[in-house]
């Protein structure tokens, strides 16, 4: 086997989301790549929490679909994930015999798993450690003994989380995760599944979530200054930079409220320093009046967004993709804001130092678009080549310029030199009331015109960057599938198992999602007569944005669903192969059946 | 003082802090005289224009930056000090000022307050308290006295005034202090002590308007009952005694400072430099930011 997904449950104290990260962790050291994603209820203790590990000797690009092996602790845990730990015909299906369900009866409707096996897992974890809290160690130790999976590296990784307690506890623990390991020997699978060795040395590939690697990346591209308030998805990007940002000369801000963060950050940028905030769905909406001061200051910021169930609080620990509407368009008056999206968390790195690029070369802030899955999943990341990425810093003036200096000066590309408090000559005075080329205050229509003009001028040349759009398969495809951040994935995975199949589709999967790139997508579609832009949430945003912009043929449609409703590739697949035999069909002339 | 250093360093006068822009202000307006008094006090310091960072929200007072010629910040309703924080930590060696009016600190922007106040980040805060709404022509304020009659409280305000001095001496300011452009000298050697100040320092200028305040709170009122708290025998680094005497707020018109920390605690911005300086260390190139994802 190449590929294998892993979807485990239980309550809160059961360890099962600890079980995850240990198997990813032997699983990365050993080279493989592999994928991890979390769900919770949103209870901080207690409560039913669910991890779903991938691991695949080749890159993937999503958490997988059905599931190949699916770990329930207790039944009514697992249920609460419905699709989101959706199991099949031939998922294996492990569960604590202890909640005394006949493997006959379990209770997934519609399903009849090909094996199932009921296992006393809390009471080898009591056998081995004396308490049941082991049971997630019994867990590893039977994924490893009926998979193959990274057994040595487990053990390894369990003496590293085990050491500080103690030897005794090491040693508990190895027992546990060998009394799980002997049962999966013991009661064999009917149909043997080994996992193949994974390719490439040990110990190189990376191993971090979105929120982290956003972090990282932001400290690379140069950035000196966060402002933040906590806010789940995303308070690990905070949580990272003000750990790791001093080493590093810069400064950070755990602010008041979700305004005072983005004003510290645009602070910090009117005083010259590279700078960003971060927060999820609710914090935008309260930061979109600072988004506008930027806008009009003219002042180089990146603001990270990680979407999450909304309106309102919503659904604060799930993922959905239903704020790119105010991520476009929030913040009054006529306003052009790029906006870009990860699709996996090693391009976040990619997105993250563009972002602050295209802020720093335009003057001008930049949302991340990310969303809960991308943020919170853990990945497996290949070395990164930071050598390939050029840095780019803010226009500042020059010896000359100073000399009659204009802040806001109307040049042929819409960027005017930038100066900062301590540069001798550039005094001047941002503002958000409109202003002239000197920064005065202005009532005037024809230089509110003029400014407009040039805010918008300037970011012209982003809609010609092709290098910021993923386009894959045969250009003269009649099938198209658009995807756009952790869904980009989605539609990566079936773009290839659509194109192995032999169906002849196109794959677009941009990261600038805003503004929309006419040209790009007209050339896109002019050979497109089918096809799905596939989205999670109830609108469909990106869909309607695109129609809002450009042409997008009849027969492209949206796919999409609310938040927290996952689409398994094969679902899309499914779809995908429907469109192309409707396309095979010849269209019914209406004239001829008169 | 060792004069030669002291003759080699640039010199300025008030008139280098004043630009070429015309205030809005009708004529009168109390804000004139705080900026007078602004530029004096900026001439006592002797920083250059370039290396102030004046930041302001919105409101009458809020133009007040455009008016110098240091760098200026006029941004958004109530959000001076947020923005004025995050110039300080990123440039510690800024001269940075905050001015507003009583709306923008203590209505829309009042929940930056006491923030602003526990960091003690080394700004300082000036507001233009005229009781009133000025630039949206005349409702009730945040510290507009119970039954003033407004155009929003046509039969007389029903709520009491926040008191601006005992709101920040409570929340744990280290500098507070009041004036009034009746009192120019009074007040320019106010702000220019808070500016001094190392930490977070507070000046309420009672600064009438002319165009909808009330009789009683104009200059010449000023002038005629005005007390210097000074004269009263105050030491200013008695805290419970400021907070006695603040409470006369909306009563009495005490100038000069309140209190006065004589152990001024350390600051954010000085705190946050020595943590980046000790753990900058040699400084470590951006990419090894990396390092720690990678799976041993």
């Amino acid at each position: 086997m190449d590929d294998l997904v892993v979807g485990m449950a239980g309550s809160g104290g059961d360890g099962i989301v600890s079980a995850g990260e240990s198997l990813i962790a032997a699983a990365a050291y050993e080279g493989y790549s592999a994928m991890m994603t979390k769900s919770f209820g949103s209870q901080v203790r207690g409560g039913e929490s669910s991890c779903r590990v991938r691991l695949a000797t080749q890159r993937v690009y999503n958490p997988g679909g059905l599931l190949d092996v699916a770990v329930a602790l207790n039944w009514e845990d697992f249920l609460k994930f419905g699709a989101e730990l959706p199991v099949s015909g031939s998922t294996v299906v492990i569960y604590d015999s202890k909640t005394g369900v006949a493997p006959a009866d379990i209770p997934l409707q519609g399903v009849a798993p090909r094996e199932v096996f009921a296992v006393p897992i809390g009471e080898m974890a009591k056998q081995a450690t004396g308490t049941d809290k082991a049971k997630n160690t019994v867990v590893l130790g039977l994924i490893a003994g009926w998979f193959g999976i990274a057994r040595l590296s487990i053990l390894r990784g369990l003496e590293k989380k085990f050491a500080r307690k103690g030897a005794a506890l090491v040693q508990a623990n190895e027992k546990a995760f060998i009394l799980g390991e002997q049962f999966a020997k013991e009661h064999p699978l009917a149909t043997p599944r080994a996992m193949n060795a994974p390719k490439g040395t040990p110990g190189k590939k990376m191993l971090v979530d979105g929120n982290d690697m956003c972090a990282a990346a932001s400290i690379f591209a140069g950035c000196q200054f966060f402002g933040g308030y906590p806010i789940t998805p995303s308070t690990e990007i905070m949580q990272f930079f003000t750990r790791e940002v001093w080493k590093y000369g810069g400064s950070a801000l755990q602010a008041e409220d979700e305004i005072a963060g983005i004003g510290a950050a645009v602070g910090a940028s009117f005083a010259g320093k590279k700078a960003m905030t971060a927060t999820s769905g609710p914090g935008l909406s309260l930061k979109s009046e600072m988004m506008g001061l930027a806008s009009i200051a003219e002042l180089p910021l990146v603001i990270v967004d990680v979407q999450r169930g909304g309106p309102s609080t919503g659904l604060p620990t799930k993922p959905e993709q239903s704020d790119l509407f105010t991520a476009a368009f929030s913040a009054h008056g006529d306003v052009l804001r790029p906006v870009l999206a990860p699709t996996s968390v090693s391009d976040t790195f990619d997105v993250t130092v563009e972002a602050f690029n295209i802020a720093e070369r335009y003057q001008t802030p930049v949302i991340i678009l990310s969303d809960q899955e991308v943020a919170q999943r853990k990945e497996t990341v290949d070395p990164i080549d930071t050598a390939r990425f050029t840095i780019e810093e803010r226009r500042r003036p020059t010896e000359a310029e100073l000399q009659d200096y204009a802040r806001f000066r109307i040049t042929e590309d819409g960027v005017s030199p930038i100066s900062h408090p301590g540069m001798k000559g550039g005094n001047y005075q941002g503002a958000g009331i409109e202003h002239n080329e000197h920064a005065n205050p202005t009532a005037s229509g024809k230089l509110h015109a003029a400014m407009n003009d040039k805010r918008f001028r300037k970011l012209a040349p982003l809609k010609a960057r092709r290098d910021l759009f993923h386009v894959e398969g045969s250009p003269n495809a009649k099938l198209a599938l658009v995807g756009w951040g952790s869904f980009g994935g989605l539609c990566r995975e079936v773009f290839a198992r659509a194109t192995a199949d032999g169906l002849d589709v196109k794959l677009m999967v941009p990261w600038l999602v805003y503004p929309i790139a006419e040209e790009i997508y007209r050339d896109f579609f002019a050979s497109v007569r089918a096809g799905f832009v596939v989205e999670l949430s109830h609108q469909g945003q990106l869909y309607r944005l695109l129609r809002m912009f450009t042409d997008v043929p009849a027969g492209v449609t949206s796919l999409t669903r609310s938040g927290a409703n996952p689409f398994q590739p094969d679902e899309v697949l499914a779809h995908l192969r429907r469109a192309a035999v409707s396309l095979q069909q010849p269209a019914v002339s209406i004239a001829s059946e008169e | 003082m060792n004069t030669s250093t002291a003759a080699s360093l640039p010199t300025f006068q008030a008139k280098d802090f004043k630009s070429d822009l015309k205030p809005i202000w009708c004529p009168g307006c109390g804000d004139f005289g705080v900026l007078q008094a602004i530029y004096r006090a900026l001439a006592g310091i002797g920083r250059a224009p370039h290396d102030i960072a004046f930041v302001s929200g919105i409101g009458c007072s809020s133009r007040i930056p455009g008016y110098t010629t240091a760098y200026g910040f006029n941004s958004v309703h109530g959000r001076a000090l947020p923005i004025a924080q995050g110039i300080k930590l990123a440039n510690p060696d800024l001269l940075v000022l905050v001015a507003g009016g009583d709306g923008d600190g203590f209505s829309i922007g009042g929940g930056h307050v006491p923030h602003a106040i526990r960091r003690n980040a080394d700004i300082t805060y000036i507001v233009m308290d005229n009781q009133i709404y000025g630039l949206t022509k005349g409702q009730l304020s945040p510290t507009s006295p119970r039954g003033l009659k407004t155009v929003t409280s046509e039969y007389g305000s029903v709520e009491s005034p926040v008191n601006p001095l005992l709101y920040v001496l409570a929340y744990g300011a280290n500098f507070v202090a009041q004036g009034t452009p009746a009192d120019m000298q009074g007040l320019s050697r106010v702000i220019e002590e808070a500016i001094r100040y190392p930490g977070f320092s507070f000046v309420n200028v009672q600064s009438p308007c002319v165009t909808f305040g009330a009789e009683d709170v104009q200059v010449k009122e000023h002038r005629a009952h005005m007390k210097s708290l000074e004269s009263l025998g105050h030491n200013p680094s008695d805290r419970l005694a400021a907070m006695g005497l603040a409470q006369h707020y909306g009563t009495e018109l005490h100038t000069g400072i309140f209190y006065r920390n004589p152990e001024p605690p350390p600051t954010m911005d000085g705190l946050l430099r020595e943590r980046q300086q000790t753990m900058a260390g040699k400084g470590l190139p951006r990419e090894r930011i990396l390092d720690a994802f990678v799976q041993k």
